[in-house]
């Protein structure tokens, strides 16, 4: 259990690593006891300090601890899966039986195998200054981070903000000879809510960030109210927008939820695989307009993904997706590599609870050329700027549709204003190819991705 | 593991010893079974567990939490010294200090729902027979699907919660899912069906309406005919939304809004208590039971801070009558706490959160409300639904059909939909008599996951339908 009056958390690196891999190499051996003949784990085992203000107020700090263990078994091309957060032998033993087991009544699958090891380089390891931080700065970086937001104008209400630090280890071992083990250290913050001016409710917004380094700290929770506070008081005084079909603007949250999201989505080989991708068979085709370049590149610190290893152990590396609008890969983790007899790409994601899935680690959308937002929207003239989607995009068919949120409506010779009521739909992967623009930086989104503003034409906008 | 025997009592020792001030401890073992299987193959095939007892001290005013995987006296009693100290530790940052829980009713005994040894019985082989069976049916029933997937969970939860104020109570309960979809394709238009259900208990209550099987066969049947539909015009529409929406605005787009931590952020249900907020046809309410009909997915006997869940009347006849309390929002506004503190695992704190929201059924038939509508639609197949703060909301529809001179159409492609909460509950017009739980599948998201249920009759209103044909 973490002490709460330490200086510092307890958190050693290395030892954690070498007591998960023990948990790993013995969870594999209890497989193979238990009838598996190939197996495989993945072991997590983390502290973190939590420390969450609504109403502007503290409402709680949280001090946890905790691993979790998870195990998958091949037994006859069958697989299955069991994870615990129990770390006793009676519950290694427990799992080892019960992933074992579950092997015996799936049907074979040929590509039910794990891959050949392929190491991962060291990665940049985790930084020091963060293991520093006493649940006291927690505390008082979380208290910063509220004071600073609401200072900058008292219509602005917060709902609910956070901020946690998180350090975690985590290991990998196979009965194929996979062995990979690392450490991070981060502190994620986030503030939500919105600006309440007499009866005028605005509605929410929110904003988070990630810092992987204390010298980080304080300048992204600047960063982070900043954005938050612009958006929610843009939202006060909002009327309506008008119905047409054109040009909208896209902010990144946007253009990644409704564009980018889907796309790489479609380009996991799973879904090619199975018949419910739109990129089926459109390797080394044009997918988008020229502008669009895709690329997952787990190296980026900046962002959450950042791995030296994807969750089956294999070493991960900067994987073009999209090139001049050209589709240039699918993505490949150990299953869907198997089908086709190829390597994995090294796209197994997920965590220590669940079979490894398969996606994007750090995606990064190159910047075009169409100068900053302002001069974009001066670019589109008079139509809508949507900043974040609330709604649904059907990863098979590309149908999008929803609410624009925190939108603003601009037109020549006048101020932008926001509008509410308005909802947008299209095809993500037609629009795509209708790219007018692309702004001249890319900005990280929420800590997960590097995206731009796209002026994306051809889009359906209904004004209620 | 679930206990064999009562876990309260271990906590009361461990509880024994503290002197400190307010104490609560909640043991919560959770074990899940899924598998998922599409075109198949098995994709997973998985039991998890995630046991252990969460601690939250109240001391100097200020909330402190904790947790330990180990249900050991020992352990327990170190979780309470840490989140003693985290409280200490953040003290300081609190400006409002809470006052002392005022005492309220709390439950003691043993609250176990229907299903759960039923379940945990059955072989999981038998779960994948039927899984690996019905997508077959469903990938064969016709030449255009490409895809269908299956998935089948269940989660089995045992808690145990003990509060230095008195609370004394041992829960167990089961909430098993089924989940069908299907992907069709024609030439180069692909589109999906979807079926799902969720439920508390055994399946007599999951299977209630229609069997796995049946489900099945109308996600592959709703991606073929979706194939060849039209889009629906957008605007501003008179709508026949089903039972399934009618859930999907009772839980995004009011119940969020009634929840007393955003009430108390300003959402724009504060200040209306007493206000009329909806059509008098407008019955709204949120419960820990199952009213009209068994099994909602979000059916709890107490919750996680030991308040017996019982029914709290949101809005009556149209009137808003009461927010959605926990324990300290309840202290803070004067009123009883509702039973809404819910956690969604042991090292989660308890938040506020719903658990089964509905509209009262009304009277008159699926037949007479289409009769009444001129020009409209009728909306069903929720796919999901997020609301702001101001009661703004967009719900996503699967599928949509015309109505026009009260006569239905053909299918539609499914739609989402807009509007401000309060303000398309005031144009109820017409409400069903056919009652319906259809929000029990997956799970509403608020920092933490929560297994909710939500559903009513259906019900006729306004809303702005976002179309393609401008």
């Amino acid at each position: 259990m973490m002490d709460a009056t330490r200086e510092s958390t307890n958190f050693d690196p290395a030892v954690n690593e070498q007591t998960l891999r023990g948990h790993a190499s013995r969870l594999v051996e209890s497989a193979h006891a238990a009838g598996a003949e190939e197996a495989e784990a993945y072991c997590v085992r983390g502290q973190m300090v939590a420390v969450r203000f609504e109403k502007g107020d503290l409402k709680l700090t949280t001090v946890d601890e905790g691993a979790t263990l998870g195990l998958r078994a091949f037994r006859e091309r069958r697989t299955g899966f069991a994870s615990s957060n129990q770390e006793g032998e009676a519950a290694l033993e427990r799992m080892a039986g019960d992933a074992a087991g579950l092997a015996r009544f799936s049907p074979p699958d040929d590509a039910n195998v794990l891959p050949a090891p392929r190491p991962a380089e060291p990665g940049p390891g985790i930084h020091e200054s963060l293991l520093g931080l006493s649940i006291g700065e927690a505390v008082e970086h979380g208290r910063q981070l509220v004071a600073r937001t609401v200072a900058i104008d008292p219509r602005l209400s917060l709902d609910q903000a956070s901020l946690n630090l998180s350090l975690f280890s985590s290991a990998v071992a196979s009965s194929t000879g996979t062995a990979a083990s690392s450490s991070d250290a981060s502190v994620s913050m986030s503030v939500f809510g919105m600006a309440i001016d007499g009866d005028d409710v605005g509605g929410f917004d929110y904003w988070g960030d990630l810092a992987r380094d204390r010298a980080d700290l304080e300048a992204r929770s600047a960063a982070c109210s900043e954005r938050f506070a612009r958006a929610a008081l843009g939202n006060l005084g909002a009327g309506k927008a008008e119905t047409y079909r054109g040009p909208v603007l896209f902010a990144p949250a946007a253009f990644q939820d409704v564009f980018i999201s889907p796309l790489v989505s479609a380009a996991s080989a799973i879904a090619v695989q199975r018949g419910r991708s739109a990129l089926a068979g459109k390797l080394g085709e044009s997918v988008a307009a020229e502008a669009l370049e895709i690329v997952d590149d787990p190296g980026d610190r900046r962002l959450y993904g950042a791995c030296a290893f994807d969750r089956e152990g294999i070493a991960t590396g900067r994987y073009p997706i999209v090139e001049a609008g050209v589709l240039r890969g699918y993505l490949y983790n150990a299953y869907a590599a198997a089908v086709e007899g190829i390597p994995s790409t090294g796209h197994g994601r997920g965590g220590p609870r669940s079979v490894p899935g398969l996606g994007a680690h750090a995606l990064c959308v190159a910047p075009g050329s169409g100068g900053d937002a302002r001069a974009l929207a001066n670019t589109l003239g008079r139509g809508l700027v949507v900043q974040r989607f609330s709604g649904t995009v059907d990863p098979a068919s590309g149908d999008f549709s929803g609410v624009a949120k925190s939108a603003r409506w601009v037109e020549p010779g006048s101020d932008e204003r926001p509008v509410r009521e308005t909802l947008f739909s299209g095809n993500a992967f037609e629009l795509l190819g209708r790219i007018l623009a692309l702004s001249s930086e890319s900005e990280v989104v929420m800590g997960g991705a590097r995206v731009p503003w796209a002026l994306i034409d051809g889009v359906s906008v209904t004004a209620g | 593991m679930p206990t064999a025997s009562d876990p309260t009592d271990l906590l009361a020792e461990a509880l024994d010893a503290d002197g400190g001030a307010f104490v609560e401890l909640r043991y919560h073992a959770k074990r899940s079974r899924s598998l998922a299987v599409e075109k198949g193959r098995v994709d997973q095939a998985k039991v998890a567990e995630h046991t252990g007892v969460g601690v939250r001290v109240l001391e100097q005013g200020t909330w402190g939490f904790a947790s330990t995987d180990h249900l050991e006296v020992d352990a327990v009693r170190r979780s309470i010294e840490a989140a003693r100290q985290a409280a200490s530790a953040s003290a300081a940052a609190r400006s409002v200090r809470i006052e002392a829980l005022p005492p309220t009713q709390l439950a003691r005994g043993r609250f176990d729902e229907p299903g759960y040894e039923e379940l945990e019985a059955t072989p999981i082989e038998e779960r994948l027979d039927l899984v690996l069976r019905v997508e077959d049916q469903a990938r064969g029933s016709s030449g255009k699907i490409q895809s269908a997937t299956c998935v089948y969970s269940e989660i089995f939860e045992e808690k145990g919660i003990v509060t230095s104020d008195g609370a004394k109570a041992w829960t167990r309960l089961v909430r098993p899912e089924f989940r069908m979809s299907a992907v069709a394709q024609e030439g180069s238009e692909i589109q999906r069906g979807a079926r799902s259900v969720g439920a508390t208990g055994a399946w007599d209550c999951l299977f209630a309406r229609a069997s796995a099987e049946e489900m099945a066969l109308e996600a592959a049947q709703m991606a073929v005919d979706l194939l060849s539909a039209e889009y629906p015009e957008g605007g501003r529409r008179k709508v026949l939304l089903s039972p399934a929406i009618v859930g999907l605005l009772t839980h995004e787009a009011i119940g969020h809004t009634v929840e007393a931590d955003f009430v108390a952020a300003g959402s724009c249900a504060a200040g209306k208590l007493g206000q009329r907020v909806a059509s008098e046809l407008v019955t709204l309410v949120d419960s820990g039971e199952s009213a009209h009909s068994p099994g909602a997915g979000g059916r709890i006997a107490v919750d996680d801070e030991g308040v017996p869940a019982g029914r709290c009347v949101i809005i009556r006849n149209g009137i808003l009558e009461s927010y959605l309390h926990d324990r300290e929002s309840a202290a803070a506004f004067g009123v009883v706490p509702t039973g809404n503190a819910r956690a969604w695992e042991y090292d989660d704190e308890p938040l506020i959160r719903m658990r089964n929201t509905h509209i009262e059924p009304g009277e008159s038939s699926f037949e007479e409300l289409v009769a009444r509508i001129d020009d409209g639609l009728i909306l069903d197949g929720p796919r999901n639904g997020q609301a702001d703060a101001n009661g703004e909301f967009m719900f996503g529809t699967l599928q949509a059909w015309p109505v026009r001179g009260g006569k239905r159409g053909p299918l539609l492609r499914g739609v989402n939909i807009s509007g401000i909460a309060f303000d398309v509950l005031k144009t109820v017009d017409g409400v069903g008599r056919e009652f319906l739980w259809d929000l029990g599948a997956g799970h509403c998201g608020k920092g933490q996951p929560a297994k909710v249920d939500a559903g009513g009759p259906w019900l006729s209103c306004e809303v702005i339908v976002g179309g393609r044909t401008q």
